[in-house]
């Protein structure tokens, strides 16, 4: 057996052709990344003198920009944590309750947002919401709220939490059906111990379910603000950032500085720093989300 | 529960389900009106002349079924190697013994925290040089680098859980290695592979931003393209626009429902055995 396991050659085929591709596409990049970071290179391909840290200062010392996506994606998260998750661990309970065919019906039904792609979702809310002829406004104004009525994207005070229901709806399939695989995982008879015990409803569900459903709830949590960091296709394809940098994110905003703003190098500056903060908040909501999660 | 609460839920479920799927209605029969029907002040509109022209629109201006088919073409390709190198690479740092498998572990995970956007640029730049731009390996190369992290950290955790009992009457019978894994351990991953297949195809068939950074050659684009045609010259027909959108959405739904199952299976197996 121990032959097998050490068997150089096989290792080598099995290794090499996934780290070199994986170097090649991503690790290598990294490293050419941190190379432009420090030249002010216009676009790929031209001319460009080394100016040290220079990008690095300017963005985190002047550039407002940079601190505004951070503080987005911050607050996409949170809405994320405390407003998708909760609905999602609330249905995936209610949907093992129902059971039977209808269970499997509505969580088929519930995950099909999840399958469309990027460009139908970014285009489609784009038109519910639009002020003229969007879905959004005329319910509004069938329900007799007309005067709630608004460009939800385009305006700087809505676009922001038009962009998180967005993500939620569309999102909400994938954190549903998480919860639900942990919720198959619960083993049937502490329910049946804790009922015995005078526990119902509610109170069950709080004492039980959620504890153990921790080990979930932490990984989706470090999940949700990692999605909230990455978010890029949704806002690209729908606001592009805007009204005012009121939806910018750090993958927008390095996209448009490269390709728009012609700032190649100022571009992988926001680059390096944006792989750091990924690597730095998945740290650290690993860290704080371990510590506090209850054991059994 | 009793018969009625669960009547009760199930009609709570079926209004909730209404409201989520409402946007996706709405589109439906949006596509069929004439663009001047869209300013009406309905919410939903019965359409007093199906608007067919627009699906035809959708088809021809859309590029359709070009689309599709590299669509279909780079998504399976990128599933195939995905699928290969995970497996492969999962055994290695599960089972087999040596020196850098710490290491070389740790930069795969770092692929799953590392967004793609962050290798966007410098990719650009690489596969300009290299002449990889507008080709099919252009999207397959990092489509497959960036599935290859998450196919691998689902099955090492789903290896881990089968007995190593099964290897070693193999190896008593005088299978090599290679037998193993991809007669033995493979099918017994089965489960986990589907999850892998599942994310890597959905992540692929729906990709847009790096497709539209690398490729500029129409014959190559793929599916999400036929909703982008439409900006120009269609910009304010939106009967149409609103077609191609139902049309790019059919195929993706059709392959959900088909393995609708086994997602929520692999998805239940990786994250309970995860």
């Amino acid at each position: 057996m121990q032959k097998v396991f050490n068997n150089k050659m096989a290792i080598f085929l099995f290794v090499f052709p996934g780290i070199l591709l994986f170097s090649l596409t991503f690790l290598v990049p990294i490293v050419l990344s941190a190379y432009y970071s420090f030249r002010d290179t216009l676009s790929p391909g031209t001319p460009s003198a080394f100016i040290g840290f220079a990008n690095y200062t300017e963005l985190l010392f002047h550039d407002s920009r940079f601190w505004l996506a951070l503080r987005n994606a911050v607050l996409l998260g949170l809405g994320f944590i405390l407003i998708q998750h909760p609905i999602a661990i609330f249905f995936a309970i209610m949907l093992d309750r129902l059971g039977g065919k209808a269970e499997k019906w509505f969580r088929t039904i519930f995950f099909i947002p999840c399958v469309i792609s990027v460009v139908v979702i970014s285009k489609m809310w784009l038109s519910l919401l639009d002020p003229t002829f969007g879905a959004f406004n005329k319910m509004l104004d069938s329900l007799g709220l007309g005067m709630l009525k608004h460009a939800w994207l385009g305006d700087s005070s809505t676009a922001l939490i038009s962009m998180l229901f967005i993500l939620i709806w569309a999102g909400f399939g994938w954190g549903l059906l998480f919860y639900y695989a942990g919720l198959k995982g619960i083993p049937d008879d502490l329910y049946e111990a804790a009922s015995l015990d005078g526990a119902s409803g509610f109170r069950l569900h709080w004492r039980i379910t959620v504890p153990l459903l921790s080990p979930v709830i932490t990984v989706q949590i470090t999940l949700a603000m990692i999605t909230a960091l990455k978010q890029m296709e949704t806002v690209f394809l729908t606001t592009n950032g805007g009204p005012g940098d009121s939806t910018q994110f750090l993958a927008v905003y390095l996209y448009n500085k490269a390709f728009s703003a012609s700032q190649y190098g100022y571009a992988n500056a926001i680059s390096i720093l944006f792989i750091i903060v990924c690597l730095l908040a998945t740290y650290l909501s690993n860290k704080l989300t371990r510590s506090d999660a209850t054991e059994f | 529960m009793t018969k009625s609460t669960k009547t009760i839920l199930w009609v709570f479920f079926l209004i909730v389900a209404l409201v989520q799927l409402f946007p996706l209605i709405w589109l439906i029969d949006f596509s069929f009106l004439s663009s001047n029907e869209f300013y009406s002040s309905s919410v939903l509109k019965w359409p007093s002349d199906p608007q067919w022209q627009n699906y035809i629109n959708a088809w021809v201006d859309g590029k359709f079924l070009r689309y599709f088919i590299n669509s279909a073409f780079v998504t399976s390709v990128t599933i195939l190697l995905t699928v290969i190198l995970s497996l492969t690479l999962g055994y290695a740092f599960t089972r087999m013994q040596w020196k850098l498998r710490p290491i070389f572990f740790t930069i795969i995970l770092l692929g799953i925290m590392i967004p793609i956007h962050a290798t966007l640029l410098p990719n650009f730049a690489i596969f300009k040089a290299l002449g990889l731009t507008n080709s099919y390996l252009g999207l397959i190369l990092p489509y497959t680098a960036v599935s290859v992290p998450l196919g691998t950290f689902i099955l090492t955790g789903f290896m881990r859980s089968i007995p190593k009992a099964m290897e070693e009457s193999a190896v008593v019978d005088g299978a090599n290695i290679y037998r193993i894994v991809f007669q033995i351990i493979a099918p017994l991953t089965a489960p986990a592979l589907v999850t892998v297949i599942v994310t890597t195809f959905l992540n692929c068939w729906n990709e847009f931003i790096m497709a539209s950074t690398f490729l500029s050659k129409d014959a190559l684009k793929t599916l999400p393209f036929s909703v982008m045609n439409f900006a120009g010259q269609y910009s304010s027909d939106y009967g149409s626009q609103f077609a191609v959108m139902v049309l790019t959405s059919i195929p993706a739904i059709v392959i959900y429902a088909i393995f609708n199952e086994q997602i929520t299976k692999g998805v239940t197996a990786g994250a309970v055995k995860g």
